[in-house]
């Protein structure tokens, strides 16, 4: 069984579009990423999967149910919302304890625990918080019962880099435990740190679902060449070839395909330099926006 | 029974400011009462009234120079402000989750909508209880104070007894609007409106008997409070009829929050 199953599910609202034919499934202890620029629908996609929203047709589940026909399947889910909000005049402790009332175990130490982790002051209004310091409140708020699925919406926006490193930490130690993890981001950097997997999402549609080390490994590189004499582009027309940039003597580009055959092009040409390197995600990720969707 | 005791407690300041008001408008409306019953010049003005400015007065054929008749005036001014506190209670406690951006919070814990709103549903009437509690017994200590003829004090329990329902009325269609409406923040503003609108339909239906079927449209108009004043009591069949509106009220509050959209 997938801990996440989404089958061909839409979500339109009127006329707008939410998202397309979404086609995803999460497995047990996974990392799994959900990259996509803002408004992309990977919140939309979220929701849906909570039971926030409706389908307008598809089904979407975890632990094999649907969280509107079963919503006590939530109970072993943490949530992280993009943007956290709470209520008015609650001191942070209370709001956590408010949302422990709902899992029907005692969580106190494991709060405190979170707390020291992520630097939070317990006794303090959450109406007087910064949105960084209200992020780390969802964040403990998401983790505090131990849940099974961690899903995480935008998780470090609003988190210095010294939290971002924390945090994490934690969600790798989570992962470790045997929680399961989605996460969404529109950086990909964090997301190449972390997943397993990754889908790609854009203008509602899912447009490429691949592992993180086959998007890594062969098929991509970096390629920056230094000729004794002048390069022409016209050397570098064949496939996969992009982002192809020329200055002066030396080009730079990204690679996509047999690795053979642009070693022998480059072959042919009186090298002074090369370097040959694996493309960051953010590379092949505007390299596939640019193209394929 | 989580959300139901933070319900009560995200309402507890909102309750005692109703609760003084209601406390300082019962003193206020009960210290005119010398000026009603005195008798002389203030009573001759009231008698030689016509029967259209009694009406929309609120007197009716009330005669408010005895203090079961100015009760029952004053009554109506009670009842016209709880009912507007139960018609914002019923769509606040449907619509805050929305307007205050929580919904991402709450409603992904494992508990069902409809429960959830059943938790909030109770907390509501509980507030609304008290603040009827406070009213009741303002409303006796303020009469006996004033009153010399007969204890009226069995009629004043019953007038809020018709108010408590008149409340529950209120509530569950504020409720409803909130459940039903795209942007559930403006529901308590049409719900409030809605009293009001009620509260005019039930002033024009007391200048003319030709639109008495307008009543139906005004829960202010469900009971006869010269009934009550008379010492009949309360319609059994009126009580079970509103009851059965509040009903359908509430059961169409959870057919639409099930299939809502929550905005977040």
């Amino acid at each position: 069984m997938s801990i996440i199953e989404i089958k061909n599910l839409t979500k339109s609202y009127g006329n707008a579009r939410g998202i397309v034919d979404v086609n995803l499934n999460v497995e047990q202890g996974e990392i799994f990423g959900f990259i996509g620029p803002n408004g992309a629908g990977k919140s939309t996609a979220i929701r849906t999967l909570l039971g926030l929203i409706y389908p307008t047709s598809g089904s979407a589940a975890i632990f094999g149910k649907s969280c509107i026909e079963h919503p006590e399947v939530r109970k072993e889910l943490g949530y992280l919302p993009s943007e956290v909000f709470y209520y008015d005049g609650m001191r942070v402790m209370d709001l956590l304890k408010y949302s422990d009332s709902f899992y029907k175990k005692d969580c106190t130490n494991r709060i405190k625990e979170l707390a020291e982790i992520m630097d939070l002051d317990l006794k303090k209004k959450i109406d007087d918080l910064s949105f960084g310091n209200k992020k780390k409140v969802g964040i403990v708020q998401g983790l505090l019962h131990e849940p099974k699925l961690i899903i995480l919406d935008e998780p470090t926006s609003g988190l210095d880099p010294l939290m971002q490193q924390k945090f994490f930490e934690l969600i790798a130690l989570e992962n470790k435990k045997g929680a399961t993890v989605f996460f969404s981001s529109h950086i990909l950097g964090e997301v190449q740190k972390m997943c397993s997997r990754v889908a790609f999402i854009k203008e509602g549609k899912i447009i490429k679902l691949e592992k993180m080390s086959t998007l890594q490994e062969n098929s991509y590189k970096r390629i920056r060449i230094e000729a004794k004499s002048g390069i022409t582009k016209e050397t570098f027309n064949l496939g996969g070839v992009s982002d192809f940039e020329i200055k002066g003597d030396s080009a730079n580009f990204i690679f996509k395909g047999n690795i053979n055959s642009i070693l022998k092009k480059i072959a042919e040409i009186d090298l002074r330099n090369i370097s040959i390197e694996e493309p960051d995600l953010e590379e092949i990720f505007m390299h596939y926006y640019a193209k394929e969707g | 029974m989580t959300v139901f005791l933070r319900e009560l407690k995200a309402n507890r300041k909102a309750l005692i400011i109703w609760s003084v008001c209601m406390i300082l408008g019962v003193m206020g409306g009960m210290s005119k009462y010398t000026a009603y019953s005195s008798g002389g010049a203030s009573s001759e003005v009231i008698n030689q009234m016509p029967s259209t400015m009694k009406a929309l007065l609120g007197f009716g054929s009330f005669d408010v120079t005895q203090m079961s008749g100015f009760f029952a005036f004053l009554f109506l001014y009670l009842e016209l402000a709880t009912a507007v506190y139960a018609a914002l209670l019923g769509a606040g406690i449907i619509a805050k989750e929305e307007r205050d951006k929580t919904t991402e919070f709450l409603m992904v814990k494992p508990m069902s909508r409809s429960s959830i709103i059943t938790s909030k549903f109770l907390a509501a009437v509980v507030n609304t209880i008290i603040l009827d509690i406070v009213t009741l017994v303002s409303s006796i200590g303020m009469v006996a104070a004033y009153n010399k003829g007969k204890d009226i004090s069995g009629e004043v329990a019953l007038f809020i007894l018709s108010m408590f329902i008149v409340q529950l009325i209120f509530l569950s269609l504020g409720a409803l609007l909130a459940a039903f409406m795209k942007n559930s923040k403006a529901s308590g503003s049409l719900a409030a409106g809605l009293v009001l609108i009620a509260y005019f339909v039930s002033m024009i239906t007391s200048l003319t008997d030709k639109l008495n079927f307008l009543n139906i449209l005004s829960p202010f108009k469900y009971f006869s409070y010269s009934d009550i004043v008379n010492g009949y009591g309360l319609s059994f069949i009126i009580v079970i009829l509103s009851i059965l509106l509040v009903a359908a009220f509430s059961a169409s509050t959870y057919f639409f929050y099930r299939r809502r959209d929550l905005k977040v």
